[in-house]
């Protein structure tokens, strides 16, 4: 040992330097070779402004869903500072945000799991080795048959009107562009787990297409999973509340 | 003493690092995923988010003449009750909590089809834009899923038989052109399923109930 450290010290100080370096570069190479991965490469050159569009289009909706939520709390805020009847009030607030919650306006936290939903390792040409739309819809829909209360999948709140679509090898959830990994999140009750990975359906799902072709689902079991809200549109053009419906207070 | 040598060497490793830095950083900014995309699937992307981009700046147009005439109302000392209950009529019927109307269209599923494929239907009827679903007559809220296998059916422990019926509201031409179109969903299931036929009734008016479950969640509470 005291061989070897004194080897060391009599080395000169640009050497350890130049290996020092010559290491880092290793890293960074293999990374770089590592992240032009499996997934296919398209060199085009009409994509690059098309690329450009996209992101720019993503950046105005993260601003536009920040703006959302801020001027939703903002109503929240002054609703609750209506002059009016005091007992209305308080009922018509309680009414809000019962619907608030129930439709999936508010961010909550509670018990729950978070799932990685990754494709295969290496790929290769094959689909079937890629996590599809399908394959988070299932995943969805089994935790709700679980008894899931609350469920995101990379910070899109699934709610009445989400559609989950296949774009690429990417998906669209409430029309944003999500890539992989997929992160689920949800909120249940302390069985869910438990539940989810008793049912025939689950079971068979990750028999028949997490394991055959090599998709990496992990989870982990949490105390508290923050589901965030939805900041998307909710107003409606067609449907109109029912004239029968009972009177609201 | 360094050599002129060893100083050479230095500094083109210390080039390419530097450059190498650089690329990895930058492609770890841009949005993952993106790059693999072809020029037509970008051109979908473009599309898609462009489209949820106008329907954002129209909720934010919204709700910022929700906070304008709330502010007004508490400036001149007047009462905005009309406002919170138009606010929470939406509301209400967006989440599935009261019954709403509106035009739309009526699907009639005849022949074997499991649980996924009518969930498949369903994805896509939101993905065309419609504002509240019934299956029969359980709405479609959060957490209500179809399921079981061929002539088996249920949804929130409701049995469906044969040719069962699911309403959506929405735009009438929207919702049938998406499912009835070549390679559609319908076509989709049709190659899946045999002997299914799936019928689509474009309506001026169609009733959707309000869901019978709770729908808030009772293991979570609201967080900031």
């Amino acid at each position: 040992m005291t061989a070897v450290v004194a080897r060391l010290r009599a080395l000169p100080s640009w050497q350890v330097t130049l290996s020092g370096a010559l290491f880092v570069l290793g890293f960074l190479i293999a990374a770089q070779l590592a992240a032009e991965g499996p997934r296919v490469r398209y060199t085009s050159q009409e994509r690059a402004p098309l690329i450009e569009t996209a992101l720019g289009l993503q950046d105005q909706q993260n601003a536009l869903q920040a703006q959302i939520l801020d001027l939703r709390a903002r109503i929240v805020e002054l609703e609750a500072e209506e002059p009016g009847s005091e007992a209305l009030v308080r009922e018509i607030n309680a009414a809000l945000e019962h619907a608030r919650l129930a439709g999936g306006l508010v961010q909550i936290t509670g018990p729950g799991i978070i799932f990685r939903l990754e494709d295969a390792e290496n790929p290769g040409t094959e689909r079937d080795s890629l996590v599809t739309a399908r394959d988070i819809r299932t995943l969805v829909q089994e935790l709700w048959l679980a008894g899931a209360e609350a469920i995101s999948i990379n910070g899109e709140r699934v709610t009445t009107t989400t559609a989950i679509l296949d774009i690429g090898n990417a998906i669209l959830a409430n029309s944003a562009y999500l890539a992989p990994p997929y992160e689920v999140r949800t909120i249940g009750a302390d069985d869910l787990y438990e539940r989810l990975t008793t049912s025939a359906s689950f079971v068979e799902f990750v028999r028949s297409r997490i394991e055959p072709y090599g998709l990496r689902l992990s989870f982990s079991e949490l105390d508290e999973v923050t589901v965030p809200a939805y900041a998307g549109t909710i107003r409606s053009h067609y449907a109109r509340p029912e004239p029968s419906a009972s009177p609201i207070p | 003493m360094i050599r002129p040598q060893a100083r050479w060497s230095m500094t083109i490793v210390a080039l390419i690092l530097g450059i190498l830095v650089v690329a990895q950083l930058r492609s770890q900014a841009a949005n993952p995923g993106l790059s693999d995309l072809s020029a037509q699937e970008l051109t979908l992307v473009i599309a898609n988010v462009s489209t949820r981009n106008e329907g954002l700046r129209s909720e934010v147009a919204d709700l910022e003449q929700t906070v304008a005439s709330l502010t007004d109302a508490h400036d001149r000392g007047v009462s905005a009750l009309g406002e919170l209950r138009s606010d929470l009529a939406a509301l209400e019927a967006w989440a599935g909590l009261t019954p709403v109307t509106g035009p739309g269209v009526s699907i009639r599923v005849t022949g074997a089809i499991s649980g996924e494929g009518v969930e498949d239907l369903l994805n896509e009827l939101r993905n065309a834009g419609a504002e509240a679903i019934a299956v029969e007559d359980v709405r479609v809220a959060p957490g209500t899923v179809v399921y079981g296998g061929l002539g088996s059916l249920s949804v929130e422990n409701t049995p469906l038989v044969d040719g069962f019926e699911i309403r959506a509201i929405g735009s009438p031409q929207i919702l049938t052109g998406t499912l009835t179109r070549a390679g559609g969903v319908i076509a989709q299931l049709g190659a899946t399923y045999e002997g299914l036929t799936i019928s689509v009734t474009p309506l001026d008016a169609v009733s959707i109930p309000a869901s019978d479950r709770d729908l808030v969640p009772g293991h979570g509470s609201p967080s900031l």
